[in-house]
């Protein structure tokens, strides 16, 4: 999923290391989930929203095309 | 994006990424480290099964290259350490409780590893991991003790406290990969095996097969 992570991270001058010390994860998953690799959970897509006082969707796109059904 | 943000991000990328090579070169050389103790250690048990007495000039020319490719590795291990140090980088929490924790299994698995192999297996017929031979009792106990108490409680630890939720899904991953290919690997053997193509299933090489897919795809989903 593509996200903001990696320009809110350095807008904020922060390592990946700093990232993760925030989140208390590690510096592989900050750097998976910046590149799309990995999908955080609700509770850590939460924190961070939390954590850059930014909504959730801000801060991650799931590129849905706003088109509904039912 | 500003440039300043673009900036900061290539400086602090490149650092991360510098530091994540290091960091790899050292858990890396570690590893060679207690490869070639483990070496020095089966080279000495050798001599000793052949009658011992002094070692030969090629002995020594054979020991000297290990000790001098140790003498480099934990050279090496020094000054990335130091750049680590230098670069001022902070380690998340996990990492470095995850870091302690390998280091220590390491330090483990290696002091056991040197041990039997100083002491020729504790007396063990045959060595190997796809020996089935008789061992002694005092080994079967230290290492079913080691695999099936220590390490399942060390696993319980490692899984509620050091991994994060990425790390926890390459397991999970690693798993499922893991036990298809025991599932289909394990009965294609047997079949094989009645169809007179290939010697009995092996348990140990099995576990290891297994074992060693659940790594791959642990260690992919991890760090790729």
């Amino acid at each position: 999923m593509k996200n903001q992570l990696k320009v809110l991270r350095a807008m904020r001058n922060w390592s990946q290391a700093d990232l993760g010390e925030h989140l208390d994860v590690s510096r592989q998953a900050v750097n998976a989930i910046e590149t799309g690799k990995y999908d955080p959970s609700l509770p850590l897509a939460f924190k961070i929203s939390r954590l850059f006082e930014l909504p959730i969707e801000e801060i991650f796109d799931d590129e849905f095309s706003g088109e509904h059904h039912g | 994006m500003t440039n300043l943000a673009e900036s900061i991000m290539v400086d602090v990328n490149e650092k991360t990424g510098r530091n994540a090579r290091s960091s790899l070169w050292m858990a890396l050389s570690g590893i060679g480290i207690v490869m070639l103790l483990g070496a020095i250690a089966g080279y000495l048990s050798e001599h000793d099964s052949q009658g011992g007495g002094p070692l030969g000039a090629t002995g020594i020319a054979v020991l000297g290259v290990f000790a001098a490719i140790i003498g480099a590795l934990i050279f090496a291990i020094w000054k990335m350490f130091l750049q680590l140090q230098r670069s001022g980088e902070r380690v998340p929490r996990r990492e470095k409780l995850n870091n302690r924790i390998l280091l220590g299994c390491g330090l483990l698995g290696g002091t056991i590893g040197l041990v039997l192999a100083a002491t020729d297996n504790l007396g063990a017929e045959e060595a190997g991991l796809f020996a089935s031979g008789p061992i002694a009792p005092v080994l079967a106990v230290i290492l079913s003790i080691a695999i099936g108490v220590v390490m399942p409680l060390v696993t319980f630890y490692w899984h509620r406290n050091v991994i994060d939720e990425q790390e926890e899904a390459a397991y999970r991953a690693g798993a499922l990969f893991a036990i298809y290919a025991f599932w289909f690997i394990a009965p294609v053997w047997w079949l094989l095996w009645r169809g007179g193509m290939l010697p009995a299933p092996n348990g140990v090489a099995l576990y290891l097969m297994t074992t060693c897919v659940a790594l791959i795809v642990w260690f992919w989903k991890k760090y790729r």
